[in-house]
């Protein structure tokens, strides 16, 4: 995925302003900063939520910038959400399956009438979702009504649910907030294998602790502006970062900031 | 296994109901004739409200299209009636498509309010429709005619009701355990979550309109033919809102809970009318308010728990 020149206006207030960006098959990449720092509009801006004021966002060399959320998804970027989004009426099975949309095609026909193929799809992607939900370990939660999930649950069926759609692209928003120590260590794991799979992974986390031994690059943004970029090391010590964000850096270990 | 016993199952519902058409009297068969009706109406508005998660005020109003589109066509148009009922269908579909398009991009009270609009206009066309329509005492005098020399009567008609009935129940669990009814579910839970999953949110929307509410035609053009008169009241708001009821206190979103609040509210006037008279209407509403608050999954939810217990 690369972006280039991103900028978005809401009236008077920039945004987001000439943000460019280059994300690789098999890459984590994070986004940090303040609150308001644009990280959020970013993410809504890529996944075709509001419309860029201006730049370009490529997927695999085409442009997908202004295209309505769905179409994007069914190219390949999928993502989890701030606060968690389930399908509160539906089971967690079913949740994830959602994510599995746009690999069922067929018409209302072909679903009427149990068409072969169609019937090989649903097959394949239940099969998916089962894998899904023990690569993700929520193996005993099945007969549970999603909405009595624990939130960091929840946030591990958002990330099954992103998963299901065979992203090339997942953006994951804050994926470790709220979450205990044993989740966090299962969640890091759970994004070091999706990364080795070929998957290219954009998130933005607040937890330093939890974010620099995963990512292997770290883009800084304020005020809408990238204002560092590069790898975790370089960026904990460049002194604009700890004047911005991350506060007093003590031997090269950062500090968890007080907003997170 | 579990499909055999299902079919195995349903064709032993279908009999069962169909038998029955053979055993009651006049007066019985009338009623049982509208229970099926009102059975398929709940199921198709169930999908489009319970499962679907549109608030729409319409579906009478395209039961009401196609009853008249039917009688219309072949009774005063004089066309050969498969011709006459395909165009009966086929017009119900175009017309729900017309009215989806602008108003599922609506949600909530605003698309009540567009469905609400569209319904009274229907029954201002049907009320005002001079000869073609009948006005207001609408059109009887009309039968319906042999299908390849075999005139459906009697019983045979009441067994063509169950065969609706269960058309509608298979189409709709058809579609609810697909990609499609997920879809649906997913739009009504969260359709922001859901368009990040790759749904496309309004084609999905249109479809589910379209689908439930050409069902809803179908019922209509059952329906022209039980008493052999149509009129404008039947699908006024009155009925829309029993329909609604029939949903809630069945159960949202359950195929089951859509049958069972359909047979207990057409058949609980039978029982209530002579004991309260009129009053019937409010203890409906005391029980939706009551459904609303203690149990939110209707009958089927009760139903649901049972079993539940049994298997346990």
């Amino acid at each position: 995925m690369s972006i280039g020149g991103l900028t978005k206006h809401f009236g008077g207030l920039i945004a987001v302003e000439d943000l460019g960006l280059d994300l690789f098959p098999g890459e984590i990449l994070a986004l940090i900063g303040p609150n308001g720092a644009g990280k959020t509009t970013t993410f809504n801006l890529i996944a075709g939520v509001f419309r860029p004021t201006a730049g370009s966002i490529a997927l695999g060399g085409a442009r997908i910038e202004g295209l309505p959320v769905h179409r994007i998804a069914a190219m390949g970027l999928m993502r989890t959400f701030q606060h968690n989004m389930p399908f509160a009426g539906m089971s967690l099975t079913d949740n994830i399956l959602v994510g599995c949309h746009t690999h069922c095609r067929g018409s209302l026909f072909d679903i009427l009438l149990g068409r072969r193929g169609f019937r090989d799809q649903e097959a394949a992607a239940r099969h998916r979702a089962a894998e899904l939900v023990s690569f993700v370990g929520l193996q005993d939660c099945l007969d549970r009504d999603v909405a009595t999930l624990s939130f960091g649950e929840g946030r591990l069926l958002e990330l099954a649910r992103a998963l299901a759609g065979e992203p090339r692209v997942i953006l994951l928003d804050e994926p470790a907030a709220g979450l205990t120590q044993p989740e966090m260590a299962r969640l890091g794991a759970a994004i070091r294998d999706i990364a080795a799979r070929g998957i290219a992974v954009l998130l933005i986390e607040h937890d330093m602790h939890f974010l620099l031994p995963l990512a292997q690059r770290i883009i800084v943004m304020n005020f809408g502006r990238k204002i560092a970029e590069g790898a975790p090391d370089e960026i904990v010590r460049d002194p604009d970062v700890i004047e911005a964000y991350l506060g007093e850096a003590v031997g090269g270990v950062a500090m968890r900031p007080s907003d997170a | 296994m579990r499909g055999t016993r299902n079919a195995l199952a349903s064709l032993v519902a279908i009999f069962a109901a169909s038998a029955l058409a053979f055993w009651l009297g006049g007066y019985a068969t009338d009623v049982y004739r509208k229970m099926l009706i009102w059975v398929a109406l709940a199921l198709s508005y169930n999908f489009l409200f319970g499962i679907a998660g549109q608030v729409t005020f319409s579906h009478f109003a395209f039961a009401g299209i196609g009853a008249y589109a039917i009688v219309i066509l072949a009774h005063k148009l004089a066309l050969p009636f498969a011709v006459a009922f395909i165009l009966a269908i086929v017009l119900c579909a175009v017309l729900a498509f017309i009215v989806a398009l602008p108003s599922t991009r609506l949600e909530g009270f605003y698309l009540a309010l567009a469905t609400l609009a569209f319904s009274q206009l229907v029954l201002v066309v049907i009320s005002e429709g001079g000869d073609l329509t009948g006005g207001t005492g609408g059109i009887a005098n009309y039968r319906l005619p042999s299908v390849l020399g075999y005139a459906i009567r009697g019983p045979w008609y009441t067994i063509l009701l169950v065969l609706l009935v269960a058309f509608t129940l298979w189409t709709l669990r058809r579609l609810d355990d697909s990609v499609f009814g997920r879809a649906c579910r997913a739009i009504r839970d969260n359709s922001v979550a859901a368009a990040a999953m790759g749904v496309d949110v309004r084609r999905i929307k249109v479809l589910a309109f379209t689908l439930t509410s050409t069902l809803a035609g179908l019922a209509g053009i059952a329906y022209a033919y039980i008493d052999n008169v149509i009129n404008p009241p039947v699908f006024g708001l009155e009925n829309i809102f029993l329909l609604l009821f029939m949903i809630i206190i069945g159960g949202a979103g359950s195929h089951i809970g859509a049958i069972v609040g359909a047979v207990f509210l057409y058949l609980a006037p039978f029982v209530l009318e002579p004991i309260v008279g009129h009053g019937f209407l409010l203890v409906f509403g005391v029980l939706v308010v009551l459904t609303i608050l203690f149990q939110p999954s209707g009958l089927a939810g009760l139903l649901n728990r049972r079993s539940v217990r049994v298997a346990t």
